[in-house]
């Protein structure tokens, strides 16, 4: 089987400081990641590199295959909440259609079918009530259920997501997670970075734990220890993680 | 000049389209540059076109439009180029490396100026600063047209790329929108308006006619291409009127026009609906008023509860006067809650409806502020006052769901219950019985609960234990204490009763 992505040997710095090092890593499709770290790790770096947005020092990143760049619309990357001006004036509709951008060659409109799949996405989602709402406008939760239905627009077979759990409801939260389980069940691939260490067990078959390099990576029942995490967090892991363990 | 006469001259008319053009074209491209954060770039872009100009036309000399365009493009091409490159290359901040190099240009341009003008009086800085649009030939009309079609057609064509690259670049970017084309593509797109409007409004004021009406239009919509329609009239709406009121009362007409889109912007901070501050005054004066009419309604219960309600008894309770009670009333019997008349006070079945959703919200807040918040219960009063009229049915279901069910408040008051019962609930099955968490539950914030507690649809469990106020049950190997109001909630389905334990 050929994995949905393959990173050998990548080696990422900035301003001369290594922020990933001689990262090997196969990722299988239809698993649900985990990745795992203390801050700094290089997680975010991970992403950018596996999305071809940054340029590496050395080494490669293939999705399905083949280089990011033919690849690139079978992925879909949801970045942290924190990162988007929301006095911007679009409506959740605007937004879920943005989905559907990578379709459109730049003299083709939008039409029917893709507001047909955005309108699907948002009853998925549970937010068609809010579609001319200004985003704005939204509760955190209904955020980022904004950006996951967007991204279901896309229709693609990677998802990554960066902390979509973070400053969100519990309903929602539940929510997002039986979605990314059911797309994992129809052969996604999913990576989504986490912090709560306590949830992992029951998220996510599979984890990668980063600490500048790939301290382990497998399914979470044999590679979620106590002495990888450790390894992983290097002491800077506080007593309120470690109960989480137990 | 009258009126009548400017309208009468060819000057005049052209004045007339070319500002129409101008404040068109500006107010569409002013909408991106100022939701990039790139007003500054788009004042910086309108100085440093100005050696361009002068190189065009020592080339070329004034007669050729073409020349200084052309000059002046690539002035203001070069100068976005060499400042993206200083701000990702250099350790210069943002706005400094802006200014470092739009004020070099300028610079530059003033020195060409006036070593021109020492030989030749056609080329007058002036002009350049605040604009000639009554100078404009026929050419220049030509050109401003030209340009204004080309832009506001780039902007229809490429329309969702400059939403996704504005809004999101890094996702516009995984998408496979060339994002630092677009950003190149739209310098040019400036570099063409700024040029156009050289000649309306001058250097120095060209920023305004591209951030002013679209700031405008920002506070009046929250649609991106209904924004970019609106900073486009609001930009012709400037220049139209600032071109009259110049001729009116002799003034120059590009810094008229600066005034007029600044007036509007300002109406607008004030009067715009919803984020206007009138409105924000208003819709405050609208929510006290609500919030008394919902009093009013809440003390007409609790007075009809004690068999006392009556005029005197109300106006007691609520402490308002007889014209302002009065008021509220008549708004109560428009709306079918109460029926008042001379003499006579009854709430209505509808009245008792909406008042007890009131006071379920005020209980449930106060449990929810007890128990969750750890409140004590002398002091959740007020707050529960004010909360019972912003708490949405989204809320209070998510508040019942999370506090399970309750049935007494922190004083002992009943909480008016949300009625569902389920075809099978869990509390109604005897000990011992094995059954399944059902498909269908009362909400979403239901099903929440019962994750959080580790029971998914279609788990089957074992009652192991029924008490007072919990029912244990047995999934797998472990034992989950369930409140039993919150059972009475959850529907579940009969699978046998064999006793396995």
């Amino acid at each position: 089987m050929i994995p949905a992505i393959s990173i050998k040997g990548l080696s990422v710095s900035y301003d001369r400081k290594t922020v990933l090092a001689n990262v090997y890593m196969d990722m299988e499709p239809g698993q649900l990641y985990g990745v795992l770290g203390p801050n700094g790790a290089g997680k975010s770096t991970l992403f950018k590199a596996i999305l071809g947005l940054i340029p590496s020092n050395a080494g490669q990143v293939l999705i399905n295959g083949e280089p990011v760049d033919e690849q690139r619309k079978k992925m879909v990357y949801i970045p942290q909440k924190g990162e988007i001006d929301w006095q911007f004036p679009a409506t959740v509709m605007d937004v879920v259609l943005m989905g559907r951008y990578p379709f459109k060659g730049i003299f083709q409109r939008l039409n029917k079918k893709d507001k047909d799949i955005a309108m699907q996405a948002l009853e998925d989602m549970g937010i068609a009530n809010l579609k001319n709402r200004q985003i704005g406008e939204l509760s955190g939760g209904q955020q980022q259920r904004v950006f996951i239905a967007r991204a279901l627009c896309q229709q693609a077979d990677i998802f990554l997501l960066d902390e979509p759990f973070v400053g969100v409801d519990i309903t929602t939260e539940k929510k997002i997670i039986d979605i990314l389980k059911e797309l994992g069940n129809q052969g996604k691939t999913i990576l989504v970075i986490h912090h709560d260490l306590s949830k992992v067990r029951d998220y996510f078959n599979k984890i990668i734990l980063l600490n500048q390099w790939v301290v382990a990576y497998g399914d979470t029942e044999l590679t979620f220890t106590e002495e990888n995490i450790n390894r992983a967090y290097r002491g800077q892991l506080s007593i309120l993680h470690k109960t989480a363990l137990d | 000049m009258e009126l009548f006469d400017l309208f009468s001259y060819a000057l005049g008319i052209r004045a007339l389209i070319a500002s129409v053009l101008v404040g068109l074209m500006c107010g569409v491209l002013g909408c991106f540059i100022v939701l990039r954060n790139m007003s500054l770039m788009g004042d910086a872009l309108a100085h440093a076109v100005l050696p361009g100009v002068v190189i065009g036309f020592i080339i070329a000399g004034a007669a050729v439009a073409s020349a200084i365009f052309m000059g002046a493009v690539v002035a203001g091409l070069l100068s976005a180029i060499f400042i993206t490159w200083l701000q990702h290359n250099a350790r210069t901040k943002n706005d400094a490396a802006i200014g470092i190099v739009f004020s070099a240009m300028f610079a530059l341009g003033v020195i060409g100026i006036s070593n021109v003008s020492r030989n030749s009086a056609h080329l007058d800085l002036d002009h350049f600063l605040f604009g000639n649009v009554l100078g404009l030939s026929d050419t220049d009309l030509y050109l401003t047209a030209g340009i204004t079609i080309y832009v506001l057609l780039s902007v229809a064509l490429f329309y969702r790329y400059l939403f996704a690259t504005t809004f999101q670049p890094v996702v516009a970017e995984t998408m496979g929108i060339p994002v630092s084309s677009i950003h190149y593509y739209l310098m040019l797109l400036l570099s063409f308006a700024v040029v156009a409007s050289l000649q309306a409004v001058g250097v120095i004021l060209v920023v305004a006619m591209l951030i002013t009406p679209a700031s405008t239009a920002l506070l009046l919509s929250k649609r991106l291409n209904i924004v970019i329609i609106i900073s486009g009239i609001i930009g012709i709406i400037s220049a139209l009127t600032g071109l009259v009121i110049s001729d009116i009362y002799n003034t120059p007409p590009g810094p008229t026009m600066v005034v007029v889109a600044t007036l509007i912007y300002l109406a607008a901070v004030f009067f715009a609906p919803q984020k206007g501050l009138f409105f924000k005054f208003l819709y405050k004066r609208k929510t006290r008023r609500r919030i008394q009419f919902e009093d009013t309604l809440k003390q007409t219960l609790k007075l009809h509860e004690r068999g006392n309600l009556s005029f005197p008894n109300l106006q007691e309770r609520l402490g308002f006067n007889n014209s302002t009670l009065r008021q509220y009333l008549s708004l109560l019997s428009q709306k079918g809650l109460v029926n008042s008349g001379k003499n006579q006070l009854v709430i209505t079945e509808e009245g008792i409806k909406q008042a007890t959703r009131l006071v379920r919200a005020h209980r449930l807040w106060e449990t929810y502020m007890v128990e969750e918040m750890s409140m004590d219960a002398g002091q959740i009063h007020e707050e529960a006052e004010r909360y019972e009229h912003v708490l949405t049915d989204d809320i209070l279901d998510e508040l019942e769901a999370r506090l399970g069910y309750p049935q007494l408040d922190p004083h002992g008051a009943p909480i008016p219950q949300n009625e569902y019962q389920p075809d099978n609930s869990l509390s109604s099955l005897p000990i011992n019985s094995t059954a399944e968490i059902a498909q269908q539950q009362l909400n979403e914030h239901l099903i929440t609960r019962l994750w959080q507690l580790g029971l998914g649809p279609e788990e089957v469990f074992v009652i192991t234990q029924s008490e007072d106020n919990f029912i244990e049950i047995k999934m797998g190997r472990e034992l989950v204490k369930v409140p039993r109001t919150l059972a009475n909630k959850i529907n579940v389905v009969r699978v046998g009763s064999e006793a396995e334990t």
